[in-house]
């Protein structure tokens, strides 16, 4: 879809922004995700200071986790200029196969389910950067095979983790500041990321890519590699997502917990600063997103709006801030 | 030939070689689809005697119809260039506010012609929405469209509330889609209707020839006095208006308001468009291939099933055959230094 030539590349150059724009962008990349979620944090709890006293946080910090396991991994394809619209079920795919690999291998079931959704984001990426397929057909494609997976492996019905589920329940049960353990992980995560992002020539390496592909093969840097990387990570965040699943509901099911992280996903990581053209993320920025998120539907029910309207919100958020973030930014074309 | 030029530049000496190649792939595409059709309807029929009979024919005219009638609106969008995911939401939304705008369980007052009016209108409004936001405020169709999606979803399960199922009353209506007019149901003739009026517009008008032309080369055709602005939006505003059209047929099958009622008509579209050969960087294919790629997953989806075979590898096939279906297109383009995101 967003293909160009040198040509058109060159051209978007040409009509670079003006400085001004830049820095209001820079600027919001930096402190906008965490000005949102304290905007969203202080009108939640002056419409019901409950929210404060009763552990709210902490309910909002165990509805995250899955949520900021998908968003790490979309944060790091989009900032590739890619995006993946397969994650969230390669997350539920993950928690069914872990469901039924749990009484068997134990705990090595976590790792072999860690390396099948990696595996999976490899196969995605291989596809996008070899065959030079739009990254939203293909995974709209393998979201497809993946939901097919789901039903065919679970019969379509939830699929309870007969035995040794405990270990994993640990990492829900066992709690810190209110925040589950789940929690602390994405945190990690995010840490680790953003390292990567900030100080690695593979990090680097991406966020290039995302910023002017044809500029970054031509200055000798393996684009197609890197893609592959890049989709490799958004299946691990997936696969970690799948054990988070397994933690918080000891169950997995086609339409159970993790069928609807898309959207919250992709919002998550463009709330959290992250460019839907690439070249622009900051992982530690999503955990805001992520939590920001989180608290949609909880700041619907302070309002009184519908809470089943939550989709709405999501949609209306990714729109509105994709606009805000491009606005002036392009003046070439778009499709 | 110069439609089928995807923008690049073509020295003049080779303009008589490609557009031989192009001339032959025009007649073998569409070929290679019908032989395969044929095929797949002669494999199910050994498979299974119920496939031929007129029931399932009628069944699969059925079937057929809503995907047909997105692809219309479907193929416009991809022809320029954009996609549009929001289709599963429009269909919500505008199906939802029909059935509640009918005769129906939950109160009493029935619009009649005016409930499919403001259907349609609904439908209008998002695909408006999703043209205004891609060429005023430059947001990438496909991150508009997935929002409107949601915000499609969204709006029509508000409309939905928490009170009981609105189911359709009136026995005329709940019924249209399935009556046999000259022995294909309705919703069949409107699906027969939406591609013709498809054809004329890309083949006869300016509209669609301006949309080839936006398709090819933005670029160039701006330069050359189109209206690319326009154009775009009045195609997404008639893809939302399809979408609704959909929606409203939806809603009449099930005989029941239901915010998920487009629930699946996405995954049948996109890769029913691009298998037919319309290629996603736009600028090149056609109406009618998106109708023999939505015949050509109908049958193989009933026959499938009729096989023996569980639905729950419906949409996995579906994804396979798009995959498959857009790796073949781009393969002959994996240059290194294109860019694909």
């Amino acid at each position: 879809m967003k293909t160009s030539t040198p040509t058109e590349a060159r051209a978007i150059i040409d009509n670079a922004t003006p400085p001004k724009k830049i820095q209001f962008r820079k600027l919001w990349q930096t402190f906008g995700p965490a000005t949102i979620f304290l905007a969203v944090f202080l009108m939640i709890s002056a419409f019901n200071p409950n929210f404060l006293t009763s552990g709210g946080m902490g309910i909002v910090a165990t509805l995250s986790a899955p949520i900021l396991m998908v968003a790490l991994g979309q944060a790091i394809v989009l900032n590739v200029g890619s995006i993946d619209l397969s994650n969230a079920s390669m997350s539920l795919l993950g928690a069914i196969l872990l469901a039924l690999a749990l009484p068997n291998f134990g705990v090595t079931s976590p790792i072999i389910i860690l390396l099948v959704t990696t595996a999976f984001g490899i196969f995605n990426g291989f596809f996008v950067a070899y065959t030079k397929v739009p990254s939203f057909a293909l995974t709209l494609g393998t979201l497809g095979i993946f939901q097919s997976g789901a039903l065919v492996f679970s019969n379509a019905t939830a699929v309870y983790v007969s035995d040794n589920k405990d270990f994993l329940g640990h990492l829900h049960t066992t709690k810190l500041a209110g925040a589950p353990t789940t929690f602390f992980i994405g945190l990690a995560m995010a840490v680790i990321l953003w390292f990567v992002l900030r100080y690695t020539k593979v990090g680097r390496g991406m966020t290039a890519i995302g910023l002017n592909e044809t500029g970054a093969v031509y200055s000798g840097l393996k684009n197609r590699g890197l893609k592959v990387v890049a989709f490799g990570i958004s299946g691990f965040m997936s696969g970690l997502g799948s054990l988070v699943i397994i933690a918080q509901s000891g169950s997995a099911s086609p339409n159970g917990l993790g069928s609807d992280l898309l959207l919250p996903g992709i919002a998550a990581a463009i709330v959290g600063g992250t460019s839907i053209l690439g070249g622009a993320t900051n992982p530690i920025n999503v955990v805001f997103g992520a939590l920001t998120v989180s608290m949609i539907p909880i700041a619907n029910a302070v309002l009184g709006v519908n809470a089943q309207a939550q989709s709405l919100v999501y949609g209306l958020a990714i729109i509105s801030i994709a606009a805000l973030m491009l606005n002036g930014s392009r003046s070439g074309i778009v499709k | 030939m110069a439609n089928n030029n995807s923008g690049t530049i073509t020295p003049s000496a080779n303009t008589a070689a490609i557009s031989n190649r192009i001339n032959w792939r025009r007649l073998a595409e569409p070929s290679a689809l019908i032989a395969t059709l044929f095929a797949l309807i002669i494999i199910f029929s050994i498979l299974n005697p119920r496939f031929a009979s007129v029931e399932n024919l009628r069944n699969l005219m059925d079937q057929a119809a809503l995907p047909l009638i997105i692809g219309v609106g479907a193929t416009l969008v991809i022809l320029l260039g954009s996609i549009d995911l929001s289709i599963e939401g429009i269909m919500g939304s505008a199906g939802l506010a029909f059935v509640l705008l009918s005769a129906n369980s939950r109160s009493e007052s029935d619009f009649g012609l005016l409930a499919l009016l403001a259907a349609l209108l609904t439908g209008i409004i998002f695909g408006l929405l999703n043209g205004l936001i891609v060429t005023k405020v430059k947001v990438p169709s496909f991150v508009v469209t997935l929002g409107m999606w949601f915000v499609g979803l969204g709006f029509a399960t508000v409309l939905y509330g928490t009170e009981t199922i609105p189911v359709l009353t009136n026995p005329e209506v709940s019924s249209w889609s399935s009556t046999l007019t000259f022995g294909a149901p309705n919703s069949f003739w409107a699906a027969v209707f939406v591609v013709i009026l498809g054809v004329i517009t890309l083949i006869l008008t300016k509209t669609g020839r301006s949309i080839m032309a936006i398709g090819n080369n933005e670029v160039i055709a701006r330069n050359s006095g189109i209206r690319v602005d326009r154009i775009k939006i009045t195609v997404f505003a008639l893809a939302g208006l399809l979408s609704a059209v959909a929606g409203i047929i939806a809603a009449i099958k099930l005989g029941s308001g239901s915010p998920s009622v487009g629930l699946g008509s996405l995954f049948i579209t996109i890769p029913a468009v691009v298998i037919g050969g319309t290629a996603l960087a736009g600028g090149k294919g056609g109406v009618l291939r998106t109708a023999l790629g939505v015949l050509l997953l109908t049958v193989l989806n009933n026959g499938l099933i009729l096989a023996g075979v569980s639905p729950s590898f419906q949409s996995g096939l579906a994804g396979a055959i798009l995959i498959a279906a857009i790796v073949f297109a781009a393969w002959s383009q994996r240059d290194r230094l294109r860019i694909a995101k």
